[in-house]
């Protein structure tokens, strides 16, 4: 499959890639690793005039711990480095975890953090040639009147799938997000919107620039469940985060949103509480290659999983 | 048998090796000729439709376009491997009957402007009501998908052997499952791929195929050729799994758009259309219903085996027969009886597959393992009771004879620790067996025979001429090494001419696991006869008596008195003098009853030899996902001998992950007509990290007939490996599998049954 003609921009500064964007009036997209966008672009999911590759922005790269208490991860910096600085292993094994299981090391190597976290949502009924679409109808995300997958759904149920992003979120992750009209900080868990056909509260020309992460110690684990071992983007992921007593885990992979749970208290009371919260909250519908309701219930099961392996751990 | 010899039984590296690490071997898309064009091909959207009409008026104007085609260019003639199954018009002009079957196409000067001019070709279709399902499509009532196919059944194999009923009546016990499987993607390296090029009367054409002979008479029939026009050419890289075997819509498409333009034409599919558009591994559910005496011994047999066809018939017959033969070629059912329904429906194309049929046979494997335990036998000993012995007979009237079925169970089972740790197994830890046969060759008329050419050249190097044909399985190297233990010459001192029409005789090609046994047969006797000619010179050289003569690194010697040698090369030069240079012919054609047909007459002997093989999968399971894990697999194949021992483990380690590790990821995914997963992220293949560690083990039952005692190696693993994983999950579990893969949602169910019937 080749890709379509578009006008390629290589951006030397945060500053020159949004006045690139600018001159291409909202129909230009960031390319940092490509991982994401390229497949969507030879799919003819994404029709961009121009292409504004980010990946020369030496600022981007960076990974530091600056005084305010914050690890700084530039959005350009790889997933293989990023697993690799010896800060995320100590202090982020959530995180460590996550990023491991991203795709495979190959891939690791080529995607970015910022990358990972602003991919677009995913459906097995999405990810197809314009040919195939063509033959089975445009849904919501692509612009026609209809879900494909739930009949007479009123909204898209496609499928976040960074495996980084809940990690990111139990460590109470920020962003930093660069556009046309100045520079903002938020958690990272208020950028999704819930809507499939535009899963991110981005501004048009609005570029992710840093993840700023709390620098305290965790504990943490990541469980994700996959067909295969590598590959394979998450079918129900849980990462949880522990300090001290409490802790955090977020559910990803399963609709358009990775969703948060506190646990105030770990004890086995907590566990199954939360366990069956995320059961109950968990709304997957049959657009993966495992049945919708097998994953509704592994996001509880995962949890308790990924809680034991913690505590289990800890102890050692 | 002698057993000692130079280079025969060596691991050796193969002759292919070095290109393909090195990635100097062509894929057919590396291929360029001059003024070669792109081709592109419209697909239909819809399952079932009339076809009203095609414009091709306003592509043809595209600048750079050179030709454009739909079904209305060719010659109305329908393919079919058998005359009572040729519907296969390839390029449709009545109705489209798939979604992404092929509807028109372009040639153009680049891909851009063929995929322009596509866009403006116009179809009107008039959709028709479809059908996906096979139970529904034999309804009354369902849309009829070929007008001539009542209920839409597209075969029915009919076998009934023995007093079945009276059995079964008299069995001490009777067992009735029903079994189902997602049919396979081939997911070869290579999409369908292949380049046409149609010039002063020749029609040329380069792609990975199976059978190159068969493929250019089907091309010379549909295009109204004479067969010495169409010449298809060779290529070994790519990968074909049997999913190059018969001749495919891209073959048509591109000859007919390189015949228009009078340039040659290069069609590379996509991975997407490779899935949609070129043939697929069938859906099976196999109902099987077993009769045992109080020892175990398998009584009766009776089944009944739907086969999503697709929507033609491909080499229906073959696929819907093969699953039940390799099956009864590898136990003792003194009845039995086999019915097998292939049935059309609005899906893609469907042919025969390396590991085909395993819900079948994984099924009756895992059925057997279960009736066993409840009468205290165990999986070995079930095995060791009901499998074939050498010199016996199978129920549909096949001779066995070389037989190491018992030594694969036995080698397997040791290895493993089998009896022991399938009675005491802990937690959700599990071991199971798998065993089957394969014919090496099955009846192809007569193409069921190959041929060979040898020539030894001036300098002493040799040439050989065959039809026989590498899809990656190493046949090229085996005949190489096959010729260079005949002739004493180096394997680096012999080219290989093969699968290519012009060139080479008839062959059954890579199609029926007959290359070993008997393209290289073929092989051995052309340089066995060439052999014969170098001796007699030699001999009279050397003043010593020909029996006398050996041969080895190029020499001609004395075996008594090794100081009287000479090189090859004086001999053939001394023999071009003579004017009788040293190139011979030989041929071998299998012991087959050739009054057999598949489904007429379907009883006699079946090949020339079969080969064997018992597959140990260690299985374990996570009790709250239902994730399986498989830390090792044991398989040992009775190949007759290894011709190369690591070319044999290197099929049978493929042949774990295709068809072992493949039973617990892959599978094809459907939303009626439309296939969720043609690519190969949720196409689940194996991956590295997925395999278990690989214990082979090579048993050498040395046929009689086989080049140096060698039969196919490595389809056996294929057809078991599968049985392996299901038996091992039965053992853990203690229940049956209801579909295959194993993918952890449907293993986790089985978990819950497993507790609702304790509870």
């Amino acid at each position: 499959m080749i890709l379509p003609k578009f006008e390629y921009k290589k951006a030397k500064s945060v500053a020159e890639a949004v006045a690139f964007y600018h001159d291409h009036k909202g129909r230009a997209r960031y390319l940092a690793g490509g991982t994401d966008l390229i497949p969507l672009i030879k799919l003819r999911l994404s029709t961009p005039t121009a292409v504004i590759d980010l990946k020369d922005i030496e600022e981007l790269k960076a990974v530091s711990r600056n005084n305010g208490g914050w690890l700084t991860v530039g959005a350009n910096v790889t997933l293989f480095n990023l697993k690799n600085d010896p800060v995320v292993r100590e202090y982020f094994p959530a995180l460590y975890e996550s990023l491991d299981a991203t795709s495979c090391e190959t891939l690791q190597m080529r995607g970015t953090i910022g990358g990972n976290i602003l991919q677009d949502t995913h459906c097995l009924l999405y990810n197809k040639s314009l040919e195939w679409r063509t033959a089975r109808g445009f849904c919501y995300k692509m612009g026609g009147a209809a879900c494909n997958v739930v009949p007479n759904a009123k909204a898209c149920f496609s499928n976040y799938c960074s495996d980084n992003a809940p990690s990111l979120i139990t460590l109470s992750a920020q962003v930093k997000l660069v556009g046309p009209r100045g520079e903002r900080t938020v958690e990272l868990e208020k950028i999704f919107s819930g809507d499939g056909r535009s899963p991110f509260l981005v501004e048009p020309g609005e570029i992710l620039t840093e993840i700023l992460i709390p620098l305290k110690k965790t504990q943490g684990a990541y469980e994700k469940l996959r067909v295969r071992d590598s590959m394979d983007y998450p079918l129900a992921g849980v990462a949880v985060s522990v300090k001290g007593a409490a802790a955090r885990a977020c559910v990803g992979g399963i609709g358009l949103a990775p969703r948060l749970y506190d646990l105030k208290n770990i004890n086995e009371i907590t566990i199954k509480e939360a366990s069956d919260r995320i059961y109950a909250d968990a709304k997957p519908v049959s657009n993966t290659v495992l049945s919708a309701i097998y994953r509704k219930r592994m996001a509880g099961a995962l949890l308790k999983k990924a809680i034991r392996r913690v505590l289990q751990e800890g102890w050692k | 048998m002698k057993d000692n010899f130079n280079i025969v039984g060596k691991r050796v590296v193969r002759s292919d090796s070095l290109d393909k690490v090195t990635g100097a071997a062509r894929y057919t898309a590396d291929i360029k000729l001059p003024n070669i064009l792109v081709g592109k091909v419209l697909r239909s959207p819809y399952p079932h439709a009339r076809i009203v009409s095609i414009d091709l008026k306003r592509a043809l104007k595209v600048p750079g376009v050179k030709a454009a085609i739909s079904g209305f260019d060719a010659y109305g003639i329908k393919w079919g491997v058998f005359r009572y199954t040729q519907d296969h018009a390839m390029l449709p002009t009545d109705k489209v009957r798939y979604i992404g079957e092929d509807v028109a196409a372009v040639a153009a000067v680049d891909e851009e402007t063929a995929l322009e001019a596509l866009s403006y070709i116009k179809v009107d279709y008039e959709p028709l009501p479809a059908v996906f399902d096979p139970i529904e499509s034999m309804k009354e009532g369902a849309p009829q998908i070929h007008a001539e196919h009542k209920n839409n059944i597209n075969i029915h194999i009919h076998i009934d052997v023995g007093e079945v009923d009276k059995a079964m009546g008299k069995a001490f016990l009777v067992r009735e499952d029903t079994f189902k499987a997602a049919g396979e993607a081939y997911a070869m390296m290579e999409p369908y791929a292949v380049v046409a090029s149609y010039a002063n009367g020749y029609l040329d054409l380069w792609m990975p195929n199976a059978g190159p002979h068969v493929r250019a008479k089907a091309l010379s029939n549909l295009l109204k050729l004479p067969l010495n026009k169409v010449r298809i050419r060779h290529i070994n890289s790519g990968g074909a799994f049997g999913g190059r075997s018969e001749v495919a819509p891209g073959d048509l498409v591109a000859s007919l758009l390189s015949i228009k333009a009078g340039r040659p034409v290069k069609l590379v599919l996509s991975r997407e259309e490779n899935a949609t558009s070129s043939r697929q591994v069938h859906d099976i559910m196999a109902t099987i219903k077993t009769g045992m005496k109080k020892d175990g011994t398998i009584v009766a047999k009776d089944y009944r085996v739907i086969y999503n066809g697709g929507a033609y018939s491909s080499t229906g017959p073959i696929a819907t027969s093969i699953p039940f033969y390799v099956y009864e070629e590898c136990y003792r059912f003194p009845n039995v009886r086999y019915n097998g329904y292939r049935v059309f429906t609005n899906k893609g194309i469907r042919g025969m597959y390396g590991c085909h049929g395993r819900a079948f046979l994984a099924g009756n494997e895992a059925q057997m393992d279960l009736m066993a335990k409840e009468l205290g036998i165990d999986p070995v000993d079930i095995r060791l009771k009901n499998g074939l012995k050498p010199g016996e007979v199978t129920a549909t009237k096949s001779k066995i004879t070389s037989c190491g079925l018992k030594d694969t169970i036995k080698a397997a089972s040791e290895r493993t620790n089998f009896k022991k740790r399938w009675a005491r197994k802990s937690g959700l830890k599990g071991i199971g067996m798998g065993c089957i046969a394969i014919m090496c060759g099955f009846p192809m008329g007569f193409r069921s025979g190959s041929s060979c050419y040898v020539k030894i050249n001036d300098d002493g190097q040799a040439t050989l001429v065959t039809g026989l044909v590498d899809n990656g399985q190493g046949n090229e190297s085996m005949v190489i090494q096959v010729a260079s233990e005949v002739l004493g010459i180096p394997m680096k001192d012999i080219n290989l001419v093969c699968a290519d029409t012009e060139v080479t005789n008839l062959d059954p090609g890579a199609y029926s696991q007959a290359a070993a046994f008997v393209g290289a047969n073929a092989v051995r006797v052309a340089c066995e006869n060439a052999r014969k000619k170098i001796v007699s010179i030699a001999a009279q050289k050397l003043r010593v008596k020909a029996a006398d003569i050996g041969l080895k690194d190029g020499l001609a010697y004395s075996m008594k008195e090794p100081d009287k040698k000479m090189p090859i090369s004086w001999v053939v030069r001394e023999a071009f003098f003579r004017g009788e240079p040293v190139a011979a012919t030989g041929s071998y054609f299998p012991n087959i009853d050739f009054e057999r047909e598949w489904v007429s007459r379907p009883w006699g002997q079946m090949a020339g030899t079969f080969s064997f093989g018992t597959s140990i999968a260690e299985v374990s399971i996570d009790p709250e996902t239902g994730k399986i894990a498989m830390p090792r697999f044991t398989t040992a194949h009775d190949c007759g001998r290894a011709i190369n021992p690591m070319a044999v483990e290197g099929q049978m380690d493929g042949s774990v992950q295709q068809a072992g590790v493949a039973a617990i990821t892959e599978g094809n995914l459907w939303d009626k007509g439309h296939l969720l997963n043609p690519d190969l992220l949720e196409y689940k293949v194996p991956l590295a990290c997925d395999m278990p560690d690989i214990d082979t083990i090579i048993i050498s039952s040395l046929d009689p007939e086989g080049p140096f005692g060698a039969k196919e190696g490595g389809l056996t693993v294929r057809m078991n490996a599968y049985s392996a994983v299901a038996c091992a999950v039965t053992n853990a579990t203690g229940e049956l599998f209801e579909e295959l893969p194993l993918t952890p949602d449907k293993v986790l169910t089985m978990l819950e049954r497993k507790k609702g019937v304790k509870g």
